[in-house]
Formats: C-alpha cells, structure tokens, sequence
C-alpha cells in the first residue's frame, strides 16, 4: 500500500464513480473492502440498502447519509422499541429515505409505525405486505406519511374499511396502492379510496370480497393503469362492463382465477380499451371464442396475454397471434388442445416473443419447440412442465438457437435425458433451470450443466435420483454463482458430494430434504463455506447428528429459515441452534423424536423474541408454557399446530 | 304609525282571504244550499278536543260566509281600530253573519230527512263550509276584542313593522326570538312591507301571533313533513299542556279511574255493571257512531307551544296527525329530557320509547367519525367522510383493548372506559401502550456486537461471565443468554415467564 499510492488517486471523483457503478455486485464489495476511495465513493452513492442485524442500523444511517431505500423485511428484531430508540437518537439522519420496505415485520406496530412515519418526512413507498397482524390502528399510523404515493398492505389480515380510510384520508396523493387479501375490506372502503385517491395509477384488489359495485367505483378513477383483480369471487362480468366505459388510461389488467368472469366480461374490457397492452385470463375463461378473437384483433399494443386452462384451438391460437403480433408474454398452460399446428402459427407471427407458458400442454411436441427456438430469438423464459413428448431433439434446437434463453423449466418432462443436458448447456446465459422429477439425468448430462452455464442462480434437481457425487461436484466447481439449489429426495448423494457445496459462496436457499446418506460432516461443511446462506431444508435427513447442528449454529450467522423436521437433533443442539442463530424467523421442528418438551421451552424461549413463523406439533400447545405461547403470539409469530 | 297600520292592514287582509279560500269558493256555496247534515255536525266533536276555540261559540249556530264581506270588515277592524263607532258596527256585522250562518243551519235540520241518499262528500263540504265561516268568525271577535287591549296592540303594531328599539324585549320570552323578530323586521322593510302574503293557518286566535318564529325542530315525525294539505282541508285542535302530559285521558265516570286508553277503560267498565258488557258498550265509540259512512273532516292537531312549528300561528305550520304524535311532539320538543340511557349515560329523552329504542341500540355499532359525529351505519359514516374533506374514522377502542390484550407482554396500560360508547373511541392515532422506552446507555452509540454461543460453555452450565456484559442499545443476544440463565438456574416457570416479558422488550 504504501509502495505505489494507488492508481485511483490518478482519477477524478466522478470517474471513480463510473467505475464503480460499472463493478459487479461482489466486485464492489471486494473492492470496497480494499480501497478507502471506493469506500468513500460507495458511501455517497449508495442509495439503498438491506439490513439483516437492525443493531447497524444507526451506523449505517449515518455512513450512508444519500440512502434513500431502506429495506428492513428481513431484520428479526426489529420492533417498537427498537423503533423509538432510534427515533431518539439524534445522530440518525433519516429525511432522505423515500422507501421503507417492513414487509413481514410482525413485531412493528402502532406506535414503531407512526415513529418511522414521522421520521421519515419524504417517505413515499411503504411496503408492510405480510405483517399479518396489521390492522386498523397501524393503517392509522401509517396514515401520517402525508406524502405517501405507494403503499403495499397485502396480507394485513386485519386492515378493515375503517383503516383505509384512515390511510386514504391521510395519503390522498397514493398512486399506488395493493390490498390483497386484506379480507375485511369492502365496497365501502374501495368506494371511498376511489372517490378520494384520485390519482391512483395502480390497484390491487385480489382475493377481496368486494362486488360489481366496487368496480363501478374503479371505473371512476381516470388514471387508472394497472388493475389486478385476481379471484375475487364476486364479481362478474356485470361489473366488468363499468370498465368498458370507464377507467380510460387502462393497460393491464388481470382477473385471473375469477370464478363469475365469463368471455364476454373480457369483450367489454378490450372494446372499451383498445390500447390495452396485459390481459390476464387464466383460468376463468372457458374457450376462446370467435367473437372475442373478434375484437382482440383491434389490440395492436397487446404485449401479455395469460388465458391458461382455456380451451384453445390451434386455429384460435393462429389467429389469436395473427392478430397481435406484437405479443411478447403468452401463457397457454393447461391448455390441453394446443398442439404443434397452432404452436408453429404462434412462432411464424410473434416473433419478438419473450415469454412462453406451455405447461401441462401434453399434445405439444419437438417440431413445436423448434419452430419456436427458430422463430423467436429473443426468447428468455420457456416453461415446459409436464410436457411429456419433449426429447432431445426439442432441446438441441434450443440450445442452437435460443441463445438468450435465462429460463428453462423442464420439471417432469421424461423425455430429459444426458444428451438433452448437453444441449441446454449451450444456452450459456441460463440462469434459471429446472430439472425436478427429471428420472434420466445422470452425472453426465450434470456434468455439461456444471460445465457450461457458469452464469446459473437456481438450479432444482427435486428427486433427480440419477446422478450423484461426481455431478453435484461438477456443479460447485463450475456454477459458483448459484444462490438457489434444490436437491431433495436425490437419493445417490453422500456426504462426499455434499461437501463439496461448501463451494458455492454465495448460495443462499439450499434443500436436502430426504437425503439419509448426509451425515453431521455434510452439513458441518456446507455450514462453514456457505456464509450466506439464509434458508435450509434439512428435513428427513436422519443421520445428520448434533456435530453439524453444532457446527451450522456456530457458522451459519445469516441463517432466516429452516426445516429440522424429523431430523435426530438434541435437545441441547436445538437450544444451541436457536439461540446462535440470530436470524431466525421462520422454524419448522416437527416431528423431533429427541427433543423433549423442556428442550423444546427452552429453545423456543431463547428465541422468542425474533420468530416470526412457527411449526410445530399439535400436542405441544398443551405442553408448552402459556407465557411462551402468549409472548410468541405478542411478538407476531404465527404457530402452525401440524 | 301610518305606515305600520298599513302594513298590518295588508296583513289581516290577506291572511283572512287566504281562511275563506278553500272553504267559500263557489262549488262550495252551491253544494252548501242544497245538502246538510245535522247528525254530521253534531259529530264534528270540536268540543271533544278542546280546541283553541272557546265552547260559547257554538251559540253562533249558522252563519252564511261571504269572502268579500269578510275581507271588508277586516279592513275594517284594523282600518279603525280605536274608533268605538267602527268597535260597535264591527259587532253589528258578526252579529249579522251570526244569524246567517245559523239561519243556513236551520235550513239543513230542516232538510235533515234527505240526508240519508247523500253523498259523503256534500256533507263534508258543507261541514267544511261552516267550520270554515265559524272560524272566520272567531277571528274577527278575538281581533276586534284584540285592538282593545293595549299591550296586544302595541304587539301587533310593531311586529310587522320596523322594529322601534322600545323596551319591548320583555314581550319576548327569550332574547333569540327577540333578535329574530327584529332581523325580521329589517327584511320586511327592506322589501317594501308587502311581503306578508303568506300562508297563514286558519285558526288565529293568540295575542302574540307575530312572535311566531322558526322554532327549532328536533326529533319531528318524518311522515308529518311530507303531508301538504291545503289550509282548511281540515280541522285543527289543539290540546292544552297539562292534558298533552296528563298519563290518564280516558277516565272512568263512576270510580275516576284513569286510563291511557280508552279499550282498557271500557274493559275497566264491564266490572261496573251487565249495562256495560253489551256489544256496543264496548265497541269503539267513533266506529259505532257513524254506522256506514261519511268520512269526517280531517283532524290535525297543533302544539300548545307558542312559536313552534306545529303551533298553528307558525307561518309554515305542519299539524300533527294524531294526539299521539302531539304526545311525543311536546315531550320530546318542549319538556326536559329527563331520561338518561343507563349505557352511555349521555343521552337523553323526554319519551321513554326513544330511550328504549336507544339502548337497544347503544354501544353496538356505534360509527364515529374523527370529527365526533356518530352513525349507527357504516355507509353513512364513509358518505359522510367522502362528504367532508379532512375527517376520518375514529378506530374504535375496543379493537385496541383486544390488540392490547394480545401483546399480553407490553403491560398495556390503557383507559378503562370501555362501555362509554361516545367516549369509548380513541381518536388520537396511535397511543399503544406507554413502556420504559428510553435505555441506559443508549445515547452513547455504543453497540455490542454478538459473540458467537460457545457450546463448552453450554456444557459446563458456565454463565458467569454474560452478567457483566453491559445492556446496550440493540443488543439481542444478551436476552437469550439471560433466558437460558433463568431456566439452568432453576427458576419456576412463573419467574421465567417474568423474566420473559422483562428482556423481550
């Protein structure tokens, strides 16, 4: 360091920056950590920022003071209290933050809600999504960031009409706002967001039981954008026709799954909208029609269509992609009459096609997959699950034509074989691959994976019972990017194979559930090289002893999730893990035959403080001390008595 | 004085016109020579409710009434008020319709033998008919005696005129009324006076008919205010006070017994002889009465309260249907509330019904806006809220006991007005419970980093070292550790639980 003074006091502050923006995400970390000018640089232009241990947060605020995006969903710990602390804490700067991500933070309530709200003055987006405990007091709260313009309440179990008003009186600028499966709301509450927020862009009302009579209101919004109406049961094609003469700036909508939704709710939607760009049908239309292919012809800006589970014809289908040949996303899954004919329409005329759904469409075969690889170059994603006629020859077209391919999912497609794997591996840019229920894979068609596709982040090999050690160390030679690895029920693999996991830095979501052949020094080793590693599944793994339960509490330091069940853990490796592991949320310890019911108490005590999901045995809520139960409960962890 | 006297000579004039227009139109007078029933008239029961009209006047039996004349001698009256000349030819003239009017009575008894083949509605106009001219007499003896008495006359003077700034406050009950009369007052000169065109009830028989001013309606039948029938279509009686709050109206003429309704006296009256349980002894009296038949003139009733609306001297009078109505009109308008809801101890009643009603009601459902109005329909709060800008639901405390009662831990601490049902709301936004908030230490900024759990440690039940660790701000772990020192110690449950809801926080 002090021999050369370092080729970046050369560059200017702003080139620093550029150089900087253009680094990899663990580049800059590396980077960071080396170099006190990157350290600076990253501190001025950092803008958001996710927190695993709230204790930094004060720190943090204050060396990132550009931040304007605070992502706090995953801090086990945060709370009211927690909350207020920092309020009182002079030092912290928080005028700058826009967006506050509190999803899943059971313990903020009332008063932590209204503490940020009051903080953070330029708050815009609030997401509280899955804070199952939220009701009308926190939606008051809430309702004090005036300025608010997104706001994301899905799951708020006990959000009712009165707290949206609450929010809507307080927050009239929202321009976004999603209230899915807040189930207490009603027409009145959605009548009122309409009549207040008149600005709003974008709104979410799945699941609700809300009637025709909210969409009436929904039609009066003149600005309305994105409408996402997934299965909500009551309404019908009745309030479907409001949307045709309202609503003018709709471009999306989605209604999928609405059981009373018929074709000609959708016939009203296109006619009144013809600049339309998503519709999503999926399962609430029956057939496709003649008259509505009628009136999709006038949809020149349709980019998204999902009709799953529609009976469509391979005539309707050309027509359909005749029509709109602009068409970029379509999802045929479960749309049993699809055969190769109307595919190799859909592939002649779209062909800025990006997306394609063919799950569950049996009839579909190689000649269909190789019109679409030759046809559509720009394809990214292609779901081919359950397609049980597919074989190699489909996939080697893929892998020569379909270079930009980021997502394969192949799961339960038998006619996957070694030489299929060759030929995927030549879509270099995949990042998405599943290969579940997949029976004719071996170590060899692994082998080309590990080999080629470097760039991999997931990979599911869910009961691919056919490759083993050699394989899954080909993989964690070769795709040291992966940060999702399913490989559950692969019966072949040893302790020998597992080790070798230990490989892949930045793996975070890892499942070995059933695998009996992994041992204590499996695990031990999987815990000590995957630092990052935030969610396990370990369940059913019997011969995993207190060795590696010892070893994941001592390493495993980010760890949010995991699946002990019917694993042989003890009771004072249990204690161990859930007292070590400070981030645990979400537990599953079913089925524990040596784990008695002061171990369970003990353990569950130690960290009752930061679960936020609980599985456990029926039995236990009458074992259990009420103290614990009722702290657990106070603390926002939900209990699911199996 | 001129123009005063003008201006209420305007007055009486076209008030007056306004009595005999529906009674006096021609149809009527024709109809009027021809048909008559004595029976009828005989039932018209003004005596029964005693209405503002004194009994003596049923001396003047008949009386033929002519609009024109009527308009005329009212000119009159007020033309020359003081003048004992115009006082004796002003009697005169009654005393002529007097006569009139009972010769046209006579001539119906005479012709009482056709009655029978008559149709209903002939004899209701004529009864009309002579209720009306009945009334126009009435108002003519009660103005020509009002002009002699000066106090009244100063009243009737300055009313309709600009207010003269006289001492005259203490003619007026309350000091509003007073203001309103003036302002009143005001508009009427500023429109030139002749505004006094307006509807005016038929029967004007109190002195201080101009005091009468828009009273504040309350809890009024809803159904009265649609009802629009033309002044004189009906008859109007009027109950005194004391027998509005009497509890007993019907009462038995042998022991005295009171009864609220008149079924239950005549049960009461079988016990009183065999004369008495026959049929028509315990039939309802009117039914009986009018065997098949003509419908009586419509009955409405006004308040005894001066000023009121449903007073007949209101310039937009609204009777009232039934007595039963005139019953809960004055108890609810003009008497103390003197009910109080034993639930919310707020609210208050003059009828006990409404307080039944009420608290069947009371506490459940109670929809409050921010702004303090509550609805008893959630609809109604939102139409209300979509209505005002800035006014928003108050989350009822109730939700907030319950959320409270969850987080069993936090030791909530709040209020205990749980059954006020207007009190009952917490309108602030959020004031969870108050808990130690602030920490030692936690203003220094100092944060302890978590030492990994050694499992020797665990082992050996080695927990010495952890007390000293210092409680800092967002230190997590330490709480753990003191929880498993609590259970490797042996602690009872209890103090475990204790130990709990202290370091969880």
């Amino acid at each position: 360091m002090s021999t050369s003074p370092s080729i970046l006091s050369v560059l200017s502050e702003d080139l620093i920056v550029r150089v900087y923006e253009c680094l990899d995400p663990p580049c800059r970390k590396t980077w960071r950590l080396i170099s006190k000018d990157f350290l600076r640089v990253d501190s001025l232009t950092r803008t958001t920022i996710r927190i695993l241990r709230v204790e930094f947060l004060p720190t943090l605020l204050f060396k990132y003071p550009n931040l304007s995006s605070l992502d706090l969903s995953v801090c086990p710990k945060l709370d009211d209290d927690v909350v207020l602390r920092l309020a009182l804490d002079g030092a912290v700067s928080t005028l700058g933050i826009k967006s506050l991500n509190l999803s899943r933070s059971t313990a903020v309530r009332a008063r932590g809600l209204e503490t940020l709200a009051r903080m953070c003055h330029a708050l815009e987006r609030v997401d509280v999504s899955h804070c199952w405990g939220f009701g009308d007091r926190e939606a008051a709260a809430l309702s004090s960031a005036t300025g608010l313009r997104e706001l994301k309440m899905d799951k708020c179990l006990s959000l009712s009409d009165v707290g949206l008003a609450r929010i809507v009186v307080g927050c009239s600028n929202l321009n976004k706002i999603s209230l899915k499966w807040c189930m207490e709301i009603s027409d009145l509450g959605i009548d009122l967001l309409c009549k207040i927020c008149k600005g709003l862009k974008s709104l979410d009302v799945s699941y609700l039981k809300i009637t025709n009579d909210s969409i009436r209101s929904i039609a009066l919004l003149v600005k309305l954008e994105v409408l996402d109406m997934v299965s909500c049961p009551l309404i019908d094609d009745g309030g479907l026709q409001f949307l045709e003469n309202g609503s003018p700036s709709l471009q999306e909508v989605d209604v999928t799954r609405c059981e009373r939704v018929s074709l000609s709710g959708l016939i009203s939607i296109v006619r009144g909208h013809p600049d339309i760009q998503l519709l999503k049908a999926s399962h609430c239309v029956s057939e496709v029609s003649g008259s509505f292919l009628q009136y999709i012809k006038g949809l020149k800006h349709l980019k998204t269509i999902w009709i799953d589970g529609a009976h469509v014809s391979d005539s309707s289908l050309v027509s359909l992609s005749s029509s709109c040949r602009s068409l970029m996303e379509i999802g045929l899954s479960r749309c049993v009459d699809v055969t190769d004919i109307g595919m190799m329409g859909l592939a002649r005329n779209c062909l800025n096609l990006k997306t394609l759904n063919l799950a569950c469409c049996g009839f579909v075969t190689d000649v269909a997959i190789s019109a679409i690889a030759q046809s559509c170059r720009n394809l990214g994603t292609l779901k081919l699950e359950s397609c049980h006629l597919i074989t190699e020859k489909g996939l080697q077209s893929l892998g020569c034509y379909s270079k930009l391919v980021q997502e394969l999912d192949l799961t339960d497609c038998y006619g996957v074989n070694d030489r299929g794997l060759e030929y995927i591996s030549k879509c270099s840019n995949l990042q998405r691959l599943k290969l579940g229920l997949c029976t004719n894979i071996s170590d060899k068609g692994i082998f080309h994976i590990g080999s080629k596709c470097s760039k991999l982040l997931e990979l599911d090999l869910y009961r691919c019972a056919g490759f083993g050690d050699d394989g899954l160390a080909a993989l964690s030679r070769g795709c040291k990017s992966l940060n999702r690895l399913i490989l559950s029920y692969c019966c072949e693999l040893t302790d020998t194979g597992v080790e070798q996991i230990r490989q892949l830095e930045l793996l975070s979501h890892l499942e070995l559930r059933g695998l009996k052949n992994i041992t204590g020094v499996g695990l031990a080793a999987i815990a000590s090289g995957c630092k990052k590693l935030g969610y396990l599944d370990v369940k059913l793994c019997e011969n995993i002893d207190d060795s590696g339960f010892w070893a994941l509490a001592y390493f495993s330091k980010n760890l949010r999730q995991i699946n002990l069940c019917n694993c042989s853990v003890s009771d004072t490796a249990l204690c161990m893990l859930m007292s070590n592991l400070s981030r645990v949320q979400d537990v599953d310890l079913v089925h524990l035959s040596r784990v008695t019911v002061e171990g369970f108490e003990f353990a569950l005590r130690v960290c009752c403080n930061r679960l936020k999901k609980l599985k456990l045995l029926a039995p236990l809520r009458f074992l259990l001390s009420s103290e614990l139960l009722e702290t657990l409960h106070a603390r926002g962890c939900r209990i699911r008595w199996d | 004085m001129e123009t005063e006297d003008d201006l209420c000579h305007n007055n009486w004039g076209s008030s007056s016109s306004k009595s005999r227009e529906p009674g006096s139109s021609d149809g009527g007078n024709q109809t009027f020579a021809g048909f008559t029933s004595q029976q009828k008239w005989e039932d018209a029961s003004i005596l029964d409710y005693e209405m503002g009209v004194e009994p003596t006047l049923q001396v003047f039996d008949e009386m033929k009434a002519s609009g024109q004349a009527n308009v005329d001698f009212l000119q009159g009256v007020r033309a020359q008020a003081w003048d004992p000349r115009t006082m004796l030819s002003n009697l005169s003239f009654m005393e002529q319709k007097i006569h009139q009017l009972q010769d046209l009575v006579h001539l119906l008894v005479g012709r009482g033998g056709q009655l029978q083949g008559r149709q209903d509605e002939l004899a209701a106009q004529q009864q009309q008919l002579i209720t009306t001219d009945l009334t126009s007499i009435i108002i003519q003896l009660i103005s020509t005696a009002g002009s002699l008495l000066p106090s009244v006359k100063h009243n009737m003077s300055t009313a309709p005129g600009p207010y003269t700034g006289q001492p005259g406050s203490a003619l007026f009950p309350y000091a509003r009324e007073a203001n309103n009369v003036a302002s009143q007052s005001q508009n009427n000169n500023n429109c030139g006076g002749q505004e006094f065109d307006l509807p005016k009830p038929v029967v004007v028989d109190e002195r201080e008919s101009h005091v009468v001013e828009e009273h504040e309606m309350k809890d009024e039948d809803d159904a009265e205010e649609g009802e629009n029938l033309p002044p004189g279509s009906y008859e109007i009686l009027q109950l005194e006070k004391e027998e509005i709050l009497a509890p007993h109206t019907h009462f038995c003429t042998i022991c005295g017994k009171g009864f609220k309704r008149d079924a239950n006296l005549r049960m009461h009256m079988r016990g009183h002889g065999d004369e008495y349980k026959t049929a028509a002894a315990l039939a309802k009296p009117n039914k009986e009465s009018v065997p098949g038949s003509e419908p009586m003139l419509i009955k409405r009733y006004s308040c005894p309260f001066l000023g009121c609306k449903r007073n007949k001297e209101h310039k937009k009078f609204q009777p009232l249907k039934t007595i039963l109505c005139v019953k809960n009109h004055y108890k609810r308008t003009h008497c103390d509330k003197s009910f109080t809801c034993s639930r919310c101890h707020t609210k208050k009643f003059s009828v006990i019904a409404d307080l039944k009603t009420h608290e069947k009601h009371c506490g459940k459902n109670k929809w409050l806006c921010s702004c303090g109005t509550t609805f008893s329909r959630k609809d109604k709060l939102f139409g209300h809220i979509a209505l005002f800008q800035g006014h928003t639901p108050a989350i009822p405390l109730e939700e907030t006991k319950t959320s409270a009662s969850t987080s069993a831990q936090r030791g909530s601490s709040e209020g205990g007005n749980t059954n006020q049902g207007m009190v009952g709301f917490n309108l602030g936004s959020a004031s969870n419970a108050n808990q130690e908030t602030a920490q030692p230490g936690m203003t220094d900024g100092k944060i302890s980093f978590e030492e990994p759990f050694s499992p020797m440690n665990f082992d050996t039940c080695n927990f010495g070292g952890f007390h000293e660790f210092p409680r800092l701000m967002f230190d997590d772990s330490e709480s753990s550790f003191q929880m498993l020192i609590a259970n490797a110690c042996g602690f009872s449950p209890r103090n475990v639980g204790e130990s709990v809801s202290d370091t969880s926080l």
